[in-house]
Order: structure tokens, then sequence, then C-alpha cells
């Protein structure tokens, strides 16, 4: 119990730091912030524009395509406005500069992940929220859910991000690949899942863990399905595991960069 | 004007030493052209026709071969342009007997033919094993030849504008997102102009944005004379538009550099 009050307290702690850090540029970091916003919009219109031509794909009306948004969207904003140096990591593991971060008297993984807040994530963060009050205008106990669902979104997108980041650890220029995998998940996570079918949708469920965000959420959030928000939840769990692992069985094949770093 | 020439090809030249970064690239187009491969056979089941917006299933993937590939191969051209005014690298620039925008031109031209046909080859590819071989005809082909050159220089004067915006704003990546979203969304690069509401469609014409990404890739896959009548006639005066605007701007540019030793 210790352990995890210590931990929070180190979260509230780089939260403030980073927010402050972020407002040091406070031009750059709202100007980050509405690009994104708007970025995301262009997607809800094209849904909205979309639907308005074929009000029904598959059982899906264009709330469900918006919740979908809000969801990704926040989940998205929410891990990488708290863990931003997840979307990092297979840089800071191919240069050798984890150097800094193990000499702390701390868990190496969630420090490290903690050590940086994306400008742009606040955005996507806010997008999600606003967008989910104004066009779904939910009820309160919807509206709890789908805080409930960001938090499972967010930490399966950390949990994918630091996967795909350890690759770094066993393939060296690792940066490529791991932009292209998490790029093809935040698209397959945006899309109504019941257009993907056969191989592509077990695919969704292991591989490139889309569906657990795309399918499972708004199906919780549709039918009020604890039941769905367990197997979310379940499976954002599993997604960070297996992440845990790749990155501590990475590290032991880690060489130093032997860089000398300063830390501010 | 063999100089700019030279310049586009030694662009293509330093990108083909990149190959396999712009190659990584075409996943993502694998990625995007599954996808809306599986959204269009469901709505084409779903509202149980064969042609939508005057399009097939097939046309309609190999439409987005094409408005994809024009999207995904746009260099950074406002972000160049503007790195040069906020670094002061454009004084470098002003010294050399070429003229600067043009210079940029051929530059970015370069790197968007090699990236554009890229993108192009992989996307056909990918239409091939899904859809199968359009049904061309060469008429269609050259029509688009003639387009494709037009709606580059047409998006490279828009971008070379936001650009030059650098001399009085603070930043320009906003400029330039807002107005890459427009071109995705009101040029037709998910949706072909047919499928918007009535409405729009008579506005989203005349705008630029269609002729950069709607009107090649239409004429492309159906081989329309009358829409590449109208799209090349809206090109070129865009294109003379956005010039004359340019001239302008960049001469009340060059008014605020101030060189100085170094």
């Amino acid at each position: 119990m210790n352990w995890l009050t210590s931990y929070t307290n180190l979260a509230s702690a780089y939260i403030k730091i980073n927010f402050k850090s972020l407002l040091a540029y406070r031009g750059a970091f709202i100007s980050q912030m509405v690009a994104m916003f708007i970025n995301d919009f262009v997607w809800i219109a094209f849904w909205c524009l979309f639907f308005t031509r074929f009000p029904v794909v598959k059982g899906w009306g264009v709330n469900d395509v918006i919740t979908l948004w809000a969801i990704a969207a926040s989940g998205f904003g929410l891990a990488h406005m708290i863990m931003g140096n997840a979307l990092a990591l297979p840089g800071i593991i191919m240069r050798g500069e984890l150097d800094s971060w193990l000499l702390y008297p701390r868990a190496v993984l969630p420090h490290l992940l903690l050590g940086k807040s994306s400008a742009s994530s606040w955005g996507d963060f806010l997008f999600g929220i606003v967008v989910y009050a104004i066009f779904v205008k939910p009820d309160l106990p919807h509206f709890s859910l789908f805080m409930a669902l960001i938090c499972s979104v967010a930490v399966l997108f950390v949990g994918f991000s630091v996967f795909t980041g350890s690759l770094a650890f066993f393939m060296g220029s690792a940066e490529s690949v791991s932009v292209q995998l998490r790029i093809a998940m935040i698209t397959f996570s945006t899309y109504p899942s019941p257009i993907f079918q056969g191989f592509v949708k077990i695919l969704l469920f292991t591989l490139l863990p889309a569906m657990f965000v795309s399918h499972l959420t708004v199906s919780a959030l549709r039918n009020m399905s604890m039941l769905d928000a367990l197997y979310s939840f379940g499976g954002a769990l599993g997604v960070l595991l297996a992440g845990i692992i790749m990155f501590y069985v990475g590290l032991r094949r880690y060489e130093s960069g032997n860089l000398m770093e300063m830390r501010g | 004007m063999s100089k700019y020439f030279y310049i586009a090809l030694t662009s293509i030249r330093s990108r083909l030493a990149y190959l396999g970064e712009l190659g990584s690239k075409t996943i993502f187009l694998f990625v995007v052209l599954y996808i809306f491969l599986c959204l269009w056979k469901v709505t084409y089941a779903e509202t149980n026709q064969s042609s939508l917006g005057g399009l097939s299933l097939k046309q309609m993937l190999w439409y987005l071969v094409v408005t994809e590939s024009i999207i995904m191969s746009l260099p950074t051209i406002a972000t160049l342009v503007d790195q040069d005014v906020r670094t002061g690298a454009l004084a470098m620039q002003l010294v050399r007997p070429m003229s600067y925008p043009l210079n940029m031109l051929a530059q970015t031209s370069g790197e968007r033919v090699l990236s554009f046909a890229l993108n192009f080859l992989v996307g056909s590819i990918i239409a091939l094993i899904f859809v199968g071989p359009l049904d061309f005809n060469l008429s269609g082909i050259a029509m688009f030849l003639l387009l494709i050159p037009l709606s580059f220089a047409l998006d490279f004067t828009i971008y070379f504008l936001i650009g030059l915006a650098a001399f009085w704003l603070e930043d320009t990546t906003g400029l330039t997102l807002i107005y890459s979203r427009m071109t995705m969304i009101l040029g037709g690069m998910l949706i072909p102009l047919e499928l918007f509401p009535d409405g729009w469609q008579q506005i989203l014409r005349v705008l630029p944005f269609s002729a950069i990404v709607y009107g090649p890739a239409r004429v492309f896959v159906t081989g329309d004379l009358q829409v590449f009548l109208s799209v090349l006639i809206q090109q070129i005066v865009a294109i003379l538009v956005f010039a004359f605007v340019i001239r302008i701007v960049y001469n009340l540019a060059l008014r605020r550099v101030f060189s100085h030793g170094g």
C-alpha cells in the first residue's frame, strides 16, 4: 500500500512539473492543443458527412462513432499527457539514453514514462470529453462509465506503446516500426468495429488490440454493460502486462550509450 | 529553366538515398486502404447499390489510391519556408542567382514526384490484390498525367504562402494543419464530392481543394472529359491567382529581411 501511495505521489508531482514546463512555452503549448483539437474535429466532420449519406453502418450510427472517437482521443490523450515518454521510448533505448533513469531508486519503467508530457495529448484529452458531452449529451451514469473507460483505453495505449517501443531492445533501430505499429493501432481503433471480420478481427483482439478500444467500450456504453467494461479493462491490463514483460526482458540486453546527460 | 530542372532532379536523387524511410510509410497506406475497403464494402452491401456517387466499389478503391497518394506524398513545404525565414537562412538563398520561390518549387516537386510514384505503385498493388484492375482508358491516363503536376503546383503555391506567413506570425504550424485538414475533408480525399450533401457540392467544386485531390482522382477512375476540362481550368486559374498573391506577399516580406555580416 505504501508502494502505491509513493508512486501516486510521484505521478502527481511529475504531472505538476510537466504541466508547468509546458506552460513555460505557453504559445506553443496552446497552439499544439488547438491543432490537435482541429485535427480530431476533421474526423468527426467526416463521420457526420458519412452518416448523413448512409445513416447506419452494420448497426452503428453517428453517435456510436462519435463515442468511439471521444473515448479513443481522450484515452490516448490521458495516456501520453501523463506518460509522454511512452511515445519516445524506442528513441531513448536506441540512443542509449536509459542510463540516467537507471540511476534513480525507483522502478525504471514507471519513472521513465512519467518523465515527460506530450503537449498535443492535452488537446486530444479535452477534445474527447468536450465532443462526448456536446454531441452525445450523456446522463450521469453514462458519463461516469465514459470516464472510467477512458482510463482503460489509456492503460491500453501505454501498454501498447511500451510493447512496441521495447522492440528497440531487440531490433536496434525500431523507431519507424514502432511509429507505424502505433499509427496502425490508432487507425484501426477509430473505425466502427463491425466492418472488420474473420482473421482481421482476431488480429484486432490480439496483436493490434484495437477491438478493446473500438468494440468493447462502445458496446459497454451503448448497453451500460459492466461485463463489456470489465472485458475492456481486462484486455487493457493484459496489454500493459505484455508491455512490462517485454520492457524488462529487453532491458537485460540494454547497452549503455555512455552519454553525459543532465536532467533539470 | 534548366537549373530548376536539375534542382528537382537532385532532390529526387537525394530522396532515393532514403528509399527505406519512404517505403516504411507505405505500411500506413496499406492500413488505410484496407480499412476503407472494409468500410465501403459494407456501405455498398447495406445500401444495395452497385454504384455510389457514380463509382463502383472497384472504382472507389482506386479513387482512394489516388487521393491517398496525393495527400501522403506532400513534402513539408510550409515548414521549410518557415524555417528559412525564422533561422535567417533565407538571406543566404537571396544572394543566389535564382528565384527563391522557384527554387523551393523545384526542390519540393522532385521530392513529391518520387513519393507520389512510390505511394501510387504500392497503392495500385494493394488495389489489384483486393479489387482487381480498373478498366483503364489511355485518354483517362493522359488527362490524369496532365492534371497531377498542376495539382502539385497549386498545392505548393498555397503551402508556400503559409510558409511566408512566418514573417508576420509566431508559429505557422497551426495554419499548415488547418489547410492540410481542409484539403483532406473538403478536397474529397475521404469521400468523393458527389457523396457530400447537395448544397455543398457546388461550393466545393469551385474551391481549390477539389482541384488538388478530387479532380485528378475522379479523372483517373472515370476518364470523364467534362470533369477534366473543368478541373484543368480551375487549376490554371487558381495557380495564376495564387502565384500573383505570392508575388505581392513575397515582395512585401522581402522588405522585412535585414541581413548583416556573418
